[in-house]
């Protein structure tokens, strides 16, 4: 039987969750931009509690028509379950590749290393500032390849929904000279977000 | 006390080493000149070499297969930035070539792997070693590829038309509309050239049914053999075809159709102890302001195809506007 829970998040909480995000997000730029030699700019991340089937609109730096490629990556610590996507906008693989320090490899496959290298540092390093941040070691399963050079709204459909919200943080990162655009998703479980709420109510006692 | 204590964590580390020996994921330790320090069962079995033959050898000169640049970049993004990096067997299908796991029934030559490469002994936040584990996906990976390979082959029957080979209606229709749309974003010239086989009722009722399909199929070759690779052929109809001549003019698809017309005129069908020869009247019309539409684009060719069979047939006219 399904038990109808309404979960939410008060002002106070989103608030905490923002800032949570903005350090971690900040320390996962540092890692891109020592790995790229370049300068990230960084954004605000937008925490909302979302159906999941709305989730296209929390993609806010992508936009609809463009064909995009993605990976995502499921994690889970301390009963705090999730998923991170990472959702590249195809145009700044162009530009992408004039910064990748693989030098003789020119295979045709560049893209999806450079997906997998960007999701690798993105989504691991934001991990784990959330972690050490709400005191939780997150394992992460092996990342899937959502897809490649295929439009938004077919990257992101999921037939089968078990969880009905989501707790979204969505960072849009942009890379300062370079055409390159995209979008780190943190999707936390309706399960998840009580157990969030309360470590977070924790640390706004202090 | 102590000594009964320590000997209990002897035992459970021992029963650890055990589990992690046994466990069926290859595991590596490398050292910071890529070394083989350590490995397991899984990696000893599937490579037939010895944790002590391999112990403090660089791991390039014992697997060659190893492409050693991209490897080294994905271990010192983990070395230098004490991150996990993952690979996927979508990116390479192996790290370490080893024999697919069911060698008889399985498909795969090889194993599949996937590889999670992760930073150790980092206590003082230096990264001194790393650790390699290595997961057997040559099923997953068997299964997607396959998929991936049946739902192509459906994708190309359903836009195929069986006796011609030449694209279906709806598909074709489709590709028509999209390369309306390209032509008048970027005001490039492009035609439509629709044609069809004349009194085809009569070479049906003359020569048989089969014998019609085998003109079918030959005005299709006919025009598979004089179309570039760039124009998009399909079966419209019946005895009915289609053909979009992309950055070509009115003008430059009158010698297409002219062509084909002849080429057409010329061939002989022969079916069984039957032949015969026919012929194809055709309309052509150009991309044109007036035409708001894809339909609008096939009207306009429609109706230039109705004034050659007006003008008796087996002939090429262009439309010229209402």
């Amino acid at each position: 039987m399904n038990q109808t829970v309404t979960v939410s998040i008060t002002e106070d909480q989103r608030d905490c969750y923002q800032e949570i995000s903005n350090v971690a997000m900040g320390q996962a730029a540092d890692l891109l931009a020592r790995l790229l030699d370049v300068k990230v700019i960084l954004p605000i991340p937008v925490v909302n509690l979302i159906e999941v089937n709305e989730l296209r609109m929390a993609l806010s730096g992508i936009e609809n028509t463009e064909s995009v490629s993605g990976v995502c990556q499921g994690f889970i610590g301390n009963g705090i379950s999730g998923e991170a996507l990472l959702i590249f906008n195809d145009t700044s693989f162009a530009d992408i590749s004039s910064l990748l320090k693989y030098g003789g490899i020119t295979d045709s496959s560049l893209e999806l290393e450079l997906l997998m290298d960007v999701a690798n540092i993105l989504i691991g390093a934001c991990l784990r500032g959330v972690g050490e941040q709400l005191d939780v070691g997150f394992s992460q399963g092996h990342p899937v390849v959502l897809g490649q050079h295929v439009n938004l709204t077919d990257l992101i459909k999921a037939k089968n929904y078990r969880w009905t919200k989501t707790l979204a943080i969505e960072i849009n990162y942009k890379i300062e000279g370079y055409d390159i655009n995209c979008d780190l998703l943190l999707l936390f479980t309706e399960d998840a977000i009580g157990v969030l709420n309360e470590k977070v109510n924790y640390l706004l006692e202090d | 006390m102590t000594t009964d204590n320590s000997s209990d964590n002897f035992k459970e580390f021992h029963s650890f080493m055990g589990m992690l020996q046994n466990l069926d994921v290859g595991l590596v330790v490398l050292d910071r000149e890529y070394n083989i320090q350590l490995w397991n069962n899984f990696m000893e079995s599937h490579s037939g070499l010895h944790p002590y033959e391999v112990r403090d050898q660089l791991l390039f000169d014992i697997f060659t297969e190893i492409n050693e640049e991209w490897f080294r970049h994905k271990a010192e993004c983990v070395f230098q930035l004490n991150t996990r990096a993952f690979t996927t067997w979508e990116q390479r299908p192996y790290l370490f070539k080893f024999k697919n796991y069911r060698p008889i029934t399985g498909s795969a030559e090889f194993m599949y792997q996937n590889v999670t490469i992760i930073p150790l002994d980092s206590s003082v936040g230096v990264v001194e070693r790393i650790g390699i584990i290595v997961y057997d996906v040559t099923d997953v990976a068997v299964n997607r590829i396959e998929l991936k390979a049946v739902n192509d082959e459906l994708k190309r029957l359903s836009r195929t038309d069986k006796l011609t080979g030449l694209f279906n209606r709806g598909y074709w229709e489709e590709c028509l509309s999209k390369e309306f749309k390209r032509a008048k974003r970027y005001e490039q010239v492009s035609s439509l050239i629709m044609f069809d086989i004349d009194h085809f009722k009569h070479v049906n009722d003359q020569y048989g049914h089969p014998a019609g399909d085998a003109a079918i199929k030959n005005t299709a070759d006919a025009l598979i053999m004089n179309m570039r690779e760039t124009d998009v052929a399909g079966r419209y109809g019946g005895e009915e075809y289609a053909i979009v001549l992309i950055n070509t003019s009115a003008e430059q698809a009158k010698i297409f159709a002219e062509r084909l017309r002849k080429h057409i005129e010329e061939s002989v069908v022969h079916y069984q102890d039957i032949s015969f020869q026919y012929t194809v009247s055709l309309g052509i019309a150009e991309l044109s302001d007036g035409i708001s539409n894809h339909e609008e684009w096939m009207e306009a060719a429609d109706h230039a195809l109705y004034q050659s069979k007006e003008g008796g047939r087996n002939c090429v006219s262009v439309y010229k506007g209402k």
